[in-house]
């Protein structure tokens, strides 16, 4: 019965060249939209790597009037120890102002010998991991230890880890800031990735320099807060830092509302993809339901003639139902060669898992879209009486 | 071999009734070549979708080779029409997308054969209708008497014991239709089956064994 299928498909392959085209560009599409949602899922799922709770971000600029190093690092010093005499404060980190869930990069080369890579670099402070609660996988985070360090000491993330040493072990190895030869950053720790750019963003480069607590400038300051730590507090913090500060352009964010925030931004687009996916579908199943319907009340005859001739409605419903998806079988073929360039030729950087987990998703979303939208229409041909059906010729 | 008492077929629709068929009995025997004749819409085609398992009677009961077929499920006639009916149309119901091998090979595709098995027999019984030389063709290529012989080969590839021809010469100009009604004649003759033919024309009703006359639903003769 197959092999007949295909002769009868075959035999009508200019007819039937739209409809495989419609599901093609369907399957094409919903490809698209499953890898972002694999991927976005995937992400989902990813550990966070550190604790956002209770921590808020203070973000500021130095008064202008304080122009030399030293002076910067005993003000900061100051500041950090104005805020931790208050009681509800657990723990203060200085960061630049690249922070988890912020709209700020600062994204730049990184190498070792000649091996290239991009990655965010962050600027902070020994506290850093503490305010955060980061894990560190191998070595340590910054201590009072790097002061005297012949080299620039930075901690890397498990992705840059992997990026430019594969298996190896990174500890003590020098790496640079782009470029070529060896640098003079010395790796004293690798801690895990964090998703600190939304919880659907994916495993990025992450490259942690010590601050320099005597440069000028502004930045952010990671506050822990105990659980007391009420708006009446986050207002009495703002004034004395405000006061403190001497300057206007100083704000409170709370980690976990950006990390809302920057979710909605991303989901946006998503949405919107999932809208026209949707409408397409629904055009998709129209069309199909449409041209299957259209084929019974055109193949009467064929049908009352099968039937005359030994098949039972069950047969005739299966082979309506068969014949679609023979049709997708051939569809989704021709669409699974374009989808497996995808992994094949590491388009977009996305794992190879995320666009197979994706490109079954459609595959089976299409089928299942297929035998609903012929489902229907088989039945009612399955309904036809032999006699009717001829007689209609 | 097909026994027909008082068969009834009534058509309904929301405004009205129309008797078909009215009390019909009738006795075919094995091998008999039967023609059924009248004028048109007097039920002869009706007549012969129920004695084909087409259609379902209103009333009455049909038995063929000593079976009822009032009981049968869906499945069950199809696999009686299958097993034990050919049929053969006035306008060929051949499938245009397929080729003439394939159209003829369609009742196989029903029961458990092989697709040599399909296609050694469909040849042999394209060759007894003396079209082996176009089973590449489709069915536009070919004229209306060789697609009436395909029909022909269609109904008998399945080696069926009643082969029900409905018009089956109408659409044909009389040369072709004595050469299709030899066909049958000679089928008759030589495999000993049984055939209902429904035609208009009395000459080629005269070459079969027995004719019935059908007026208005009802057996006159």
């Amino acid at each position: 019965m197959l092999t007949h299928l295909f002769k009868l498909i075959w035999n009508k392959k200019k007819q039937n060249f739209l409809l495989m085209t419609e599901m093609f560009v369907s399957f094409i599409i919903l490809f698209a939209v499953f890898t972002a949602l694999v991927y976005y899922y995937q992400n989902y799922h990813r550990p966070m790597g550190f604790e956002y709770d209770r921590v808020w971000k203070f973000g500021y600029n130095a008064p202008r009037e304080i122009s030399d190093p030293d002076s910067m690092a005993a003000f900061r010093g100051s500041v950090r120890q104005l805020i931790r005499s208050m009681p509800q404060i657990e723990e203060v980190s200085f960061s630049s102002e690249n922070i988890p869930f912020g709209n700020d990069n600062n994204v730049g080369g990184v190498n070792y010998y000649k091996k290239n890579v991009g990655a965010d670099k962050y600027t902070v402070d020994d506290s850093y991991s503490a305010v955060l609660h980061v894990s560190v996988k191998e070595g340590r985070w910054f201590s009072k230890e790097d002061d005297a360090a012949k080299e620039k000491p930075v901690v890397i993330n498990e992705t840059l880890k992997k990026s430019l040493f594969g298996n190896e072990n990174a500890i003590g190895k020098l790496i640079g800031e782009g470029g070529e030869g060896m640098g003079n950053m010395k790796i004293v720790g690798v801690i895990n990735d964090l998703k600190d750019k939304g919880d659907f963003a994916g495993p990025h480069n992450g490259l942690y320099r010590r601050v320099d607590t005597g440069n000028y400038g502004g930045g952010a300051i990671l506050l822990k807060v105990s659980s007391d730590a009420d708006r009446a507090f986050e207002s009495r913090l703002f004034k004395v830092l405000s006061s403190t500060m001497r300057n206007p352009d100083i704000n409170i964010q709370h980690l976990a509302y950006m990390r809302t925030r920057i979710n909605n931004i991303r989901l946006i687009p998503v949405i919107i993809t999932l809208i026209v996916a949707g409408f397409l579908i629904i055009n998709v199943a129209l069309g199909l339901f449409g041209v299957l319907w259209y084929n019974i009340s055109k193949r009467k005859s064929e049908i009352g003639l099968r039937r005359a001739v030994g098949a039972s409605g069950h047969s005739i419903s299966g082979q309506l139902v068969g014949e679609a998806l023979v049709l997708s079988t051939i569809s989704l073929i021709v669409g699974s060669f374009f989808a497996l360039q995808f992994p094949l030729l590491n388009i977009f950087d996305l794992p190879a898992l995320t666009y197979l987990i994706a490109q079954g998703l459609a595959i089976a979303f299409i089928y299942l879209l297929v035998m609903i939208c012929a489902f229907y229409p088989g039945r009612q041909a399955a309904a036809i009486y032999p006699a009717v059906a001829l007689h209609e010729d | 071999m097909i026994r027909l008492q008082n068969i009834e077929k009534v058509y309904r629709t929301s405004a009205i009734e129309t008797l078909a068929l009215n009390s019909i009995s009738l006795d075919i025997a094995k091998g008999e070549f039967l023609s059924v004749m009248g004028p048109s819409g007097c039920g002869k085609s009706t007549l012969l979708n129920i004695m084909g398992l087409l259609d379902a009677p209103t009333k009455g009961d049909i038995k063929i080779d000593e079976q009822r077929t009032d009981h049968f499920s869906d499945k069950q006639l199809a696999q009686f029409r299958n097993r034990k009916l050919g049929f053969v149309f006035q306008s060929y119901h051949l499938i245009n997308d397929l080729k003439v091998l394939d159209n003829v090979e369609l009742p196989l595709l029903y029961r458990t054969s092989s697709g040599n098995e399909r296609k050694k027999l469909a040849s042999a019984a394209l060759e007894k209708v003396g079209l082996s030389n176009r089973v590449k063709h489709f069915p536009s290529q070919l004229s209306g008497g060789q697609k009436q012989r395909v029909a022909i080969a269609r109904a008998i590839v399945g080696r069926p014991e009643i082969i029900l021809a409905d018009e089956p010469t109408g659409n044909l100009d009389s040369a072709m239709g004595s050469e299709i009604m030899d066909i049958l004649l000679q089928l008759n003759a030589t495999d000993n089956t049984t055939i209902i033919m429904v035609t208009h024309d009395e000459y080629m009703a005269s070459k079969t064994h027995r004719l019935v006359r059908l007026f208005d639903g009802v057996l006159v003769q």
